[in-house]
């Protein structure tokens, strides 16, 4: 192309590297309009179906006590807001399994790049897309139960992002460690269910039973859902500052874990 | 320094199979140089060994300039790789493709939007560059891929086998765009290639190469003469007459060497092929066999690979030796990545 006088090695300053890989992660989401749809559909019928069915259940003054004061759907709304992160950014790991399969991996890899950098960027792209899709799912959510409240809007903001940040990074390490789509989808699907039930997403863990509870205390997403609901319609269990420190916590030691699997992964 | 790759002694060993045994060469700057040999033979893990995705088992090599065990960083900043399987983002367009590549490479991007666009023009994809790769044709995606590799100028560019599965046609094209890099560019080439034409056309020089191990190396020219001047194809109604044959020529001292073919015919090489011909029908005469086909040609360096290991390039010719080799070097790719 030029000269070769200009002829230079390469080296990509890390935060370009990380800047690139999330713009590829995003544009790439947004190319594929099923999973966007799909991403979306799967909280409507959460909130459709299961919430409206149990909002009518659920009324006069004894659910609202349980409910801490509030009505079913403001109750789910959140919960439903940080499932749709949840299952959005620990499923982006699958892109790493992809893009073995399709080769894209090697040309990431044979890049003079940092790949703790390759990693942290797959990692914040996803979770950008993640948090898109839950503030989406969170107007329909609100739409739906009747109420907003702007004003906790970054404090969600926020929760979402580590939330995501979080089981982006658990999602890129278990794709970096099978080798196949199917066993990646067999260990996400054993994960998600158990997770999303324990998490308090569409019931109160108040009233669990004290086992129940210790389990759910191990649980990343619990900590998302609960500082869903403090930063919006209030009903939470833990004060809102723990629960961000724990979230930031294990984002953190999950994003370290995820940059140890991918290297180990992919060193010759 | 003007040899942009020295290879001494690389080998890889996966399990108990060796894949590449002690090989060594020198590739000079501007060359293209081309490792010929049959699927399972060690190209590809030649290849991976001096981009510095695998650890050489033994063995050094030097990419220019650098050591690919000391300064695989070094290393990997001055070569372009075409991998032999696609590494396209097939979701993304070819523009995004080239754009995520160059900003990986850390390319400024009013910089890098001027060599994109002068990358696709010399690969002729400009009418292109807004459409999703999923869209592309084989063709195209290799192409897009060499355009890939432009955006970083590399000292040395890899190609691992750039038309394999390509129709003939296309096949010409990704050689004269190969050719074009090497003459406007002074890239120096690497290429690997189960395709004698595409050997003989392209290269400088080629390295045959067999069981992981280098049979012969030099320009495509001085292989084919060392077969002598010509090969003679000789095909017998009867079965059992080629051998008959074979021996009564090789006996008569007509032929430097006699080789009975899979399909039952005889390669004989011969140093003059006009003269040697009717010397073989009294033979044939002799014995009493009818010869019922006879063809010439100029040496191909599918007959030098024929020479040198009995067996053809082609992979239906492989035996099921080959074939197992092939397939456990890919098996033990996949496991030790």
């Amino acid at each position: 192309m030029t000269t070769p006088a200009n002829r230079r090695g390469y080296e990509t300053p890390f935060l370009t590297a990380i800047s690139i890989m999330a713009y590829r992660q995003v544009k790439r989401f947004l190319r594929m309009r099923a999973r966007m749809v799909m991403a979306l559909i799967q909280p409507l019928v959460w909130m459709l179906f299961f919430g409206l069915g149990w909002s009518s259940t659920l009324r006069g003054p004894m659910a609202r006590q349980v409910l801490g004061g509030l009505s079913y759907l403001e109750f789910l709304a959140p919960g439903v807001a940080m499932m749709t992160v949840f299952g959005t950014s620990f499923f982006a790991g699958a892109s790493v399994v992809w893009d073995r399969e399709f080769g894209f991996l090697k040309e990431v890899l044979v890049a003079p790049a940092s790949r703790k950098a390759i990693i942290l960027g797959r990692a914040l792209g996803d979770s950008l897309v993640a948090i898109a899709q839950g503030l989406v799912t969170f107007a329909i959510a609100c739409a739906l139960a009747g109420r907003v409240n702007l004003v906790g809007l970054p404090l969600l903001v926020a929760a979402m992002f580590l939330t995501a940040l979080a089981h982006t990074s658990l999602g890129i390490a278990i794709g970096s460690l099978v080798t196949s789509m199917e066993a990646f989808q067999l260990i996400v699907n054993l994960i998600s269910m158990p997770t999303i039930f324990l998490s308090g997403t569409v019931f109160p863990l108040k009233m669990a039973p004290e086992w129940m509870k210790n389990l759910s205390m191990l649980i990343p997403l619990t900590y998302g859902v609960d500082a869903a609901r403090s930063a919006t319609f209030g009903g939470a269990l833990i004060p809102l500052w723990l629960d961000m420190a724990v979230l930031s916590a294990l984002a953190l030691a999950l994003v370290l874990l995820s940059a140890k699997a991918f290297e180990r992964a992919t060193l010759a | 320094m003007s040899d942009v790759i020295v290879a001494e002694g690389l080998t890889k060993v996966f399990g108990d199979l060796v894949a590449v045994d002690h090989v060594s060469f020198r590739v000079r700057e501007g060359e293209i140089f081309g490792f010929l040999g049959p699927n399972g033979a060690g190209k590809t893990t030649t290849i991976n060994m001096l981009i510095t995705l695998l650890k050489p088992t033994e063995g050094e090599a030097w990419v220019a300039g650098f050591s690919v065990l000391k300064e695989p960083g070094e290393v990997r900043k001055r070569i372009g790789v075409v991998f032999q399987e696609p590494t396209l983002d097939r979701h993304l367009t070819g523009w995004e493709n080239l754009w995520i590549h160059g900003r990986m490479y850390g390319i400024d991007r009013s910089e890098l939007k001027n060599r994109i666009k002068r990358a696709l023009e010399l690969v002729e994809l400009e009418r292109w560059a807004d459409t999703v790769v999923m869209n592309y044709s084989g063709g195209m995606m290799r192409r897009l891929e060499l355009a890939r590799t432009l955006l970083c100028d590399p000292e040395v560019l890899f190609l691992d086998e750039p038309t394999l599965g390509l129709d003939p046609q296309t096949r010409a094209r990704i050689w004269d765009y190969i050719e074009a890099l090497r003459r406007d560019e002074g890239i120096t080439i690497f290429i690997t290639t189960h395709y004698m034409e595409e050997a003989d056309k392209l290269c400088d020089r080629v390295a045959i190469i067999d069981h992981g191990r280098i049979i012969a190396i030099g320009t495509p020219e001085e292989l084919k003469r060392s077969l002598g001047v010509g090969v003679v194809y000789v095909k017998l109604p009867r079965a059992g007459g080629a051998s008959l044959l074979a021996k009564a020529v090789t006996e008569a001292g007509l032929a430097d060497e006699v080789r009975p073919m899979k399909d039952g015919q005889l390669a004989i090489f011969v140093e003059d092929a006009p003269t040697a011909i009717p010397a073989l029908f009294e033979e044939a005469a002799k014995l009493g066999l009818t010869i019922s086909e006879v063809s010439y040609r100029m040496p191909t360096l599918d007959d030098v690979f024929l020479r040198l290991t009995g067996r053809g390039l082609r992979d239906e010719e492989a035996g099921p030796l080959e074939w197992m080799r092939a397939r456990m070097i890919a098996r033990m790719r996949r496991r030790f990545r």
